[in-house]
């Protein structure tokens, strides 16, 4: 007598323990992670340094200085700013920060809200390199600045 | 003669498309994101408007502590002096400590505190001497800056 071949069954794969697990992962990144919308620095340690919420520092103009790319003893400034319509980051050269600082100094002051200084800077750059931001801060009369920190104290410490 | 029922084909819901769109999300993610693992914070100040580079007329000022950083070793540390006292070499808590004696001893926290950097000085070490102040308890900290732009 004949048996007859059983039925082809189709061979798929259980993908849900995998999907299972993307899940969570994209949970994960979702929660522990921000989309990156600073240039990237490593910023100093601070004890002190205190959280603020976004937008508690309000009419800020940031600025973040950061070692050159090209190796060198020079610093790169990038500079990030509202201007009421749209968000602008364009590095500039140490000398046309005063003129910008002034600029926004003005408007600050047409618009009657003061300017906020958010200076990130790497923790590896030279204090001249800095310096150059501050004296702008004076010259456009500047008073408040803010700086940015890594909360607590770097395992090893030192730049 | 009886026919056998074929047995209920079992329903699986394809899920191809799904993995895929779920493995471009997570590569969005692990791409575009930045892990948030260190809490950042900020150190505020308030610049004194009457006085630096930017005022019409200079004013004298005669700060309660001045500290003064000093390069060392190309950056690799900084010789740290208050009121013209040695703390030494990246002792920041010493100078926590220093200042929390002068608050003790009666010094306004309204007063300022001047940090000044030579110029070579590393940002940390600036931010770290700041740090010291605010830990301290002194909210009025200025920077000194020289008046004379450098190349950079």
């Amino acid at each position: 007598m004949l048996k007859r071949p059983p039925t082809p069954v189709s061979m798929t794969l259980n993908l849900a323990p995998m999907v299972d697990v993307m899940m969570c992962l994209i949970i994960f990144f979702l929660l522990a992670s921000k989309l990156a919308d600073h240039a990237p620095v490593a910023l100093p340690w601070a004890v002190a340094a205190k959280t603020v919420k976004p937008g508690e520092i309000t009419n800020p103009v940031t600025i973040t200085v950061r070692p050159a790319r090209d190796g060198g003893d020079r610093a790169e400034y990038l500079v990030k700013s509202w201007d009421g319509r749209k968000v602008t980051e364009q590095a500039l050269q140490p000398r046309d920060i005063e003129q910008l600082l002034q600029a926004h100094a003005a408007r600050a002051t047409r618009d009657g809200q003061p300017l906020r200084c958010v200076i990130r800077a790497d923790r590896a750059v030279r204090y001249r390199h800095v310096e150059v931001v501050l004296r702008a801060c004076g010259l456009a009369r500047i008073a408040s600045v803010v700086f940015q920190a890594n909360q607590g104290v770097e395992a090893g410490s030192g730049p | 003669m009886r026919h056998r029922l074929a047995p209920a084909a079992e329903f699986v819901p394809n899920l191809a498309p799904m993995v895929d769109v779920i493995m471009v999300l997570l590569v969005f993610f692990l791409l575009g994101a930045s892990l948030n693992l260190v809490e950042q914070g900020v150190l505020q100040t308030e610049l004194d408007p009457g006085s630096g580079p930017g005022a019409g007329a200079r004013v004298e000022i005669k700060p309660r502590i001045a500290i003064a950083l000093q390069d060392r070793r190309d950056g690799a540390a900084a010789n740290i002096y208050v009121v013209d006292q040695e703390i030494g070499e990246n002792r920041f808590d010493a100078l926590t400590a220093y200042l929390r004696d002068r608050v003790r001893a009666g010094a306004d926290r309204e007063n300022p505190v001047v940090i000044g950097a030579e110029t070579e000085v590393r940002w940390q070490f600036v931010i770290s001497a700041m740090d010291a102040a605010v830990q301290a308890g002194f909210r009025n900290i200025q920077f000194a800056v020289s008046m004379r732009p450098r190349g950079d």
